[in-house]
């Protein structure tokens, strides 16, 4: 079984706070990054990390309650729990709904975080290659293309956070990046 | 035949990754997660401890929840 859902099995049937608490730390040790990746990709960095506390704080307030037996469904369930959140955030602040991040931003985030293994020559193109991609892209196919391909959401989830059907999200990301291909080229 | 994945599909996959790791980086020590999740459990845990205290007076139920024993023969 998934380690991840082995632990949140034992969280739920765990009575005493301290064993709680070590179980919680290992499970958001293994789930932070992500939800953060998500969080980080949906708010303007000035205030994501307040908008990922929120979050953070709703899926370790919810995990008693989660009913699920799969990774697969943990994860959706957190990821709908995300998108609430971020919802309630973006009607109290609506100045600090994300727009799409600049492409210098990104860069200069990679480039940084690089600067011990100097990214190769190969790779480099295809990273302005996929940047090209994405920042040619129309507002709305930016957005379906950056939570498939980069957050790494699947058509089901999409679906379910557009109120979409699976093949209707499957068509519109595969027009998308016809589209944004015949742009580049 | 499954479909191979496509020269920008592994481009945006291959970004996805870098950008993965650089925002992971920036951000290398989740103490403030961490902390913030220990505050949550805590606070669930003596919100339930407390309901145990003190539980919600229900009204008596219509019927009996345990049968009526047999008489003794």
């Amino acid at each position: 079984m998934d380690e991840l859902i082995k632990l949140i099995r034992t969280y739920r049937l765990t009575a005493g706070l301290a064993e709680r608490i070590r179980l919680a730390e290992e499970i958001f040790r293994l789930i932070e990054p992500d939800l953060r990746f998500f969080v980080f990709s949906s708010v303007t960095h000035h205030a994501a990390q307040d908008a990922l506390q929120e979050v953070l704080k709703a899926v370790a307030t919810g995990m008693k309650k989660f009913e699920g037996g799969t990774a697969k469904e943990f994860w959706a369930w957190c990821y709908r729990i995300a998108r609430n959140k971020l919802n309630d955030y973006y009607r109290s602040k609506a100045a600090d709904r994300m727009q799409p991040t600049p492409p210098e931003e990104m860069w200069q985030l990679i480039e940084a975080s690089a600067q011990d293994a100097p990214i190769s020559a190969a790779v480099r193109h295809d990273l302005e290659y996929a940047m090209k991609l994405l920042t040619s892209s129309k507002p709305e196919c930016y957005d379906f293309l950056w939570r498939h391909f980069i957050i790494g959401l699947d058509y089901g989830d999409i679906a379910e956070e557009r109120d979409m059907s699976y093949d209707g999200v499957r068509m519109k990301i595969g027009r998308c990046l016809d589209e944004a291909k015949s742009l580049v080229s | 035949m499954a479909e191979l994945p496509q020269k920008d599909q592994l481009a945006l996959h291959e970004f996805s990754v870098r950008y993965r790791a650089a925002l992971a980086k920036q951000h290398q020590t989740p103490e403030q997660s961490l902390d913030t999740v220990r505050d949550a459990v805590r606070e669930q845990y003596e919100q339930e401890q407390e309901a145990k205290r003190s539980p919600s007076v229900e009204p008596p139920s219509p019927t009996p929840e345990r049968e009526p024993e047999e008489p003794e023969p």
